[in-house]
């Protein structure tokens, strides 16, 4: 009987340390699943709750700008300051949430209300899932970036709907520094760079003050509507999402003051796709892809309405989600 | 399968349609659609030759070809005209399916196609997308919000001559 029970014993042990072996084996990828969601985690949190000031360049196709910008955490808010240095003066100011674009060569002020979507978003289970599905995260080559050392890591799409993305960060404090995105051929399609920025740096309240008056006058203001707060049932839907993207909006947005837009916002927990649908009854819109400041975008009209599809996805990505907008 | 093929040689197919129609591609039967679509496209464009009186040029074009492996008297000088047909779509057949089975069925291929298509619609340009739909789109982003407000520039960026408010 004890020798029975001693067999038993040592049979639960073995199969104990079995699932735990086996379970060591299976670390390795599951820990790369929750890696990209925690990545994303601690590079939001970079980006929210450092101060940083630099300079920084933008590139899209043959494309390079340079601009200041100022980031400022102060107590549990964020204010952020970026000029460009090139070409006619844009300011955007970001403060309280709200986002204030200036123009003022053509005396404009574009006003971007405060949403929910301020507060940091945290990556749902369903997108987590999906990173970790269409997604290979790994850790790259260490590199030096505006003079700091940085560590570089890569979403590496598994099909062909989605773009590859490189990211390095600050090795000391976790700031994304530089930011890649590359098509199926590893062309750069867009990137963004410090060329240097002080990080932890002293920055007070003056250096993030808009140049402007909020609305200065003489100028036009032009304030998008709160689509999240009213947020509801559109009345539209995408029936042929690409595998991986799920639905994070879905609501009316104003438009330059009046128009009533419906606007669907699709994810895979890394890029974003917006669906625009926009009553039209003018002269049929004439449809077809473009790329516009580092996004590829694809409009066409279903009956009245003029759908435009826009995302840092492949153009096929697009056009999959386009085809398939209906009403419900 | 018909629609899906004329919309294949369109360009209009998404990435789980096309591998459809690609597997479709190998029955035969699809594989003439194909060729038979490609003649009408060529024709309706004047590209391509629809080769008049290729049949009849093909049966006399045979007749006075030797015959090595049979050399047997002919019991007709001419080919029945059914033959010579048969030997056409036969011949016909045999290069579309050539076609088909020399088409790289490599991910690299289609997205070679897709890229084209891309490529090809882009200098229109047809429309430009309002900055209210840039800034709409900017803060759902994930990337946005790693970023901070870098990406803002892609609104405002002066680069593009659709930035202007």
């Amino acid at each position: 009987m004890s020798v029975g029970y001693a067999l038993t014993g040592a049979r639960r042990s073995f199969v104990r340390a079995a699932v735990v072996a086996l379970a060591m084996l299976a670390l390795p990828r599951a820990a790369l699943a929750g890696d990209a969601s925690a990545w994303l985690t601690r590079a939001a949190t970079a980006a929210r709750q450092l101060n940083y000031v630099g300079t920084i360049v933008y590139q899209h196709g043959a494309y390079s700008e340079t601009s200041r910008l100022v980031h400022l955490y102060d107590l549990g808010e964020e204010f952020d300051k970026l000029v460009n240095l090139d070409g006619p003066a844009r300011e955007v100011i970001r403060s309280h949430g709200e986002v204030r674009c200036f123009y003022p060569d053509a005396k404009v002020v574009r006003v971007e209300p405060r949403t929910f979507r301020n507060a940091f978003p945290s990556v749902s289970p369903q997108q987590q899932k999906a990173l970790a599905e269409f997604y290979e995260f790994r850790k790259a080559e260490t590199a030096r970036v505006a003079g700091l050392e940085t560590q570089a890591w890569v979403f590496e799409p598994k099909d062909g709907l989605r773009y590859g993305h490189k990211f390095w960060t600050d090795i000391a404090t976790g700031l994304i520094v530089k930011a890649r995105v590359v098509d199926e051929r590893n062309g750069v399609l867009e990137q963004f760079a410090f060329s240097e920025v002080a990080i932890g740096a002293k920055i007070d309240r003056d250096m993030v003050k808009p140049t402007y008056p909020p609305t200065p006058s003489g100028w036009r203001v032009r304030r998008s509507g709160q689509a999240e707060a009213d947020s509801k049932d559109t009345g539209w839907t995408a029936t042929r999402i690409p595998p991986g993207f799920v639905k994070i909006v879905d609501g009316f947005r104003r438009v330059q003051g009046t128009r009533q837009v419906a606007h669907l916002v699709y994810s895979d927990g890394l890029v974003a796709v917006s669906v625009f649908v926009e009553p039209g009854g003018g002269a049929p819109h004439p449809g077809g892809f473009s790329a516009q400041n580092g996004l590829n975008v694809f409009s066409r009209q279903v009956d009245e309405n003029v759908v435009t599809v826009l995302g840092q996805v492949p153009a096929v990505t697009l056009r999959q989600i386009a085809n398939s907008v209906a009403r419900r | 399968m018909r629609e899906h093929i004329s919309r294949l040689m369109d360009g209009d197919l998404d990435d789980a349609e096309c591998d459809a129609a690609c597997r479709d591609l190998k029955a035969t039967d699809a594989v003439a659609v194909w060729v038979s679509y490609h003649m009408i496209g060529d024709a309706l464009r004047r590209s391509g030759s629809p080769m008049p009186g290729f049949a009849a040029r093909f049966a006399a074009r045979l007749d006075t070809e030797p015959t090595v492996l049979a050399p047997m008297p002919r019991q007709s000088n001419r080919l029945p005209l059914a033959w010579a047909v048969a030997a056409t779509v036969a011949a016909v057949m045999v290069v579309g399916w050539a076609a088909v089975s020399t088409l790289d069925p490599q991910p690299t291929a289609v997205a070679r196609a897709r890229e084209a298509a891309t490529v090809r619609s882009a200098p229109g340009n047809p429309q430009s997308v309002s900055p209210d739909y840039l800034l709409a789109h900017q803060e759902f982003s994930p990337t946005t919000q790693i970023q901070g407000v870098g990406p803002y520039l892609r609104p405002v960026s002066s680069g593009a001559p659709d930035a202007r408010p």
